[in-house]
């Protein structure tokens, strides 16, 4: 047997590098650097860009398997499954068609209106289809990656929706993709309006009983509020568009000994699909500023 | 050279499989991750400590450190958090790797079992001193779980090793 077929050579006598220490002392206060920066001073943004190009395109082979062989099984699924989706799809136009003919006549209505009142004409947002990519992993937050970046202009704080409601929001662009945010993330917060009694709100996410929702924060006890009223963007954040369907009030708790109550909402948002809507933030469209009256 | 009394006189490893099972590991990471179960072993970890016991002049903590990053920017979580995680592995696995191969396979995986405890506790500590919430306590199985995973890292990482020295036709692996 020759002997460099054995594994069992003795360590090199000279060049053995820097002690075990040295080495763990140095790469841990690298970490403890890139952690203190990513946290607080928000630094390690362009490593995390400059390393997710690399990683993404090595996430987005390893989901091929799996996205081809759900469009298989789709391609595959019975006629008659595909005739009842039609029809559920026709029906459902055709009950939206009367609301859609009459949106551009109210449109219209709308603007002459708020030009006679001489309030600032409210903005349409521009618009992209995104699809979600997939979910990501870390167990500590709620947040989904989308296959649009700043290369198709997304943009940090980009309001995101799908046909339910308001999702997120953008909180990290790469090149290539973009990190959203889900509402229902315990840092994500939103600007409300109760559709019934007018009343402004902030949420944040929050998790109920092992299920994520949404808080109505600093809501005091005596308000007006009740179980089934709907949410919506207020629009006064200059993020979101008014307007946008947000939760559902589905919990309420008042104590006496707070003098806040606990309301809990569930995100309208269905995210059951795999497109999404990203939104151009109000305030950053074009002609949105300086006409504030 | 001394050896164990019984231990298989193993090949040289060679550095591409080395490369190869760090990317499978990566990659197959990226699969589990789309599980979303908070319970999932974290295979690069075992594969990380596995290579530090084993090859210890070949995997050190420099690798540990850019597949820590690798991994931060992959599961998005706080840049260095894994890779601390991971560093500190390797540097436990480099002070135990003269001694740890010394031992069966039952009583290696009760030696490494605290390490991979320390390693996700490690983790959770960060992410709960930067103001996250406990994501839940399957969290807990986690390190069970990866020391359960050791065998299987010893069977297939070691296997290539393994194969006869001088293949002929009736032995060809």
């Amino acid at each position: 047997m020759a002997l460099d077929s054995l594994d069992r050579s003795p360590p090199p006598f000279f060049r053995v590098g820097f002690a075990p220490l040295t080495k763990l002392i140095f790469f841990g206060t690298l970490s403890l650097v890139l952690m203190y920066g990513d946290k607080q001073l928000q630094f390690t943004q362009p490593i995390r860009a400059g390393l997710s190009t690399l990683v993404m395109p090595v996430q987005w082979l390893v989901l091929q398997p799996g996205q081809a062989m759900s469009y298989i099984g789709k391609h595959f699924q019975t006629l008659a499954q595909a005739q009842q989706e039609l029809e559920t799809a026709q029906r459902k136009a055709l009950s939206q068609s009367a609301s859609s003919q009459q949106v551009a006549q109210l449109q219209i209505e709308n603007q002459s209106l708020r030009q006679l009142m001489g309030l600032q004409n409210k903005l349409a947002s521009a618009s992209q289809v995104a699809e979600v990519l997939f979910d990501v992993p870390d167990p500590y937050n709620q947040r989904i990656v989308i296959d649009k970046g700043s290369f198709k202009d997304v943009v940090l704080g980009s309001p995101v929706i799908d046909a339910g409601g308001v999702v997120g929001q953008v909180t990290r662009v790469y090149p290539l993709s973009a990190e959203v945010t889900l509402l229902t993330d315990r840092d994500q917060s939103i600007p409300v309006l109760n559709s019934r009694t007018g009343a402004r709100n902030i949420t944040s996410g929050d998790i109920l009983m092992g299920v994520p929702s949404i808080e109505l924060k600093f809501v005091p006890a005596s308000a007006d509020v009740k179980e089934g009223d709907l949410l919506t963007t207020s629009g006064i954040d200059g993020v979101y568009p008014a307007g946008l369907m947000v939760g559902r009030i589905s919990h309420i708790e008042r104590r006496v000994d707070i003098s806040f109550a606990r309301i809990h909402a569930v995100p309208l948002a269905e995210l059951k699909g795999r497109h999404i809507l990203v939104l151009q933030p109000t305030g950053a469209q074009p002609g949105a500023k300086g006409k504030t009256p | 050279m001394i050896m164990e009394r019984g231990q298989a006189l193993l090949l040289p490893v060679s550095p591409l499989f080395i490369i190869v099972s760090l990317v499978g590991a990566v990659v197959l990471s990226m699969l589990l991750g789309l599980a979303q179960a908070l319970w999932l072993p974290d295979v690069l970890a075992v594969c990380i400590f596995f290579w530090g016991i084993h090859q210890p002049r070949r995997v050190g903590m420099a690798i540990a450190f850019i597949l820590g990053l690798w991994m931060d920017v992959q599961q998005s979580s706080l840049m260095g958090q894994h890779a601390l995680c991971y560093v500190l592995l390797n540097y436990f696995a480099y002070n135990m790797h003269r001694r740890l191969l010394w031992f069966p396979i039952k009583e290696q995986m009760i030696q490494i079992l605290p390490f991979f405890i320390l390693a996700d506790a490690l983790g959770l500590l960060i992410r709960m001193s930067t103001g996250d919430d406990f994501p839940g306590w399957s969290l807990l199985l986690v390190p069970f779980l990866e020391t359960m995973l050791w065998p299987a890292a010893n069977f297939i990482l070691l296997a290539p090793q393994r194969r006869a020295h001088d293949p002929d036709a009736n032995r060809p692996l």
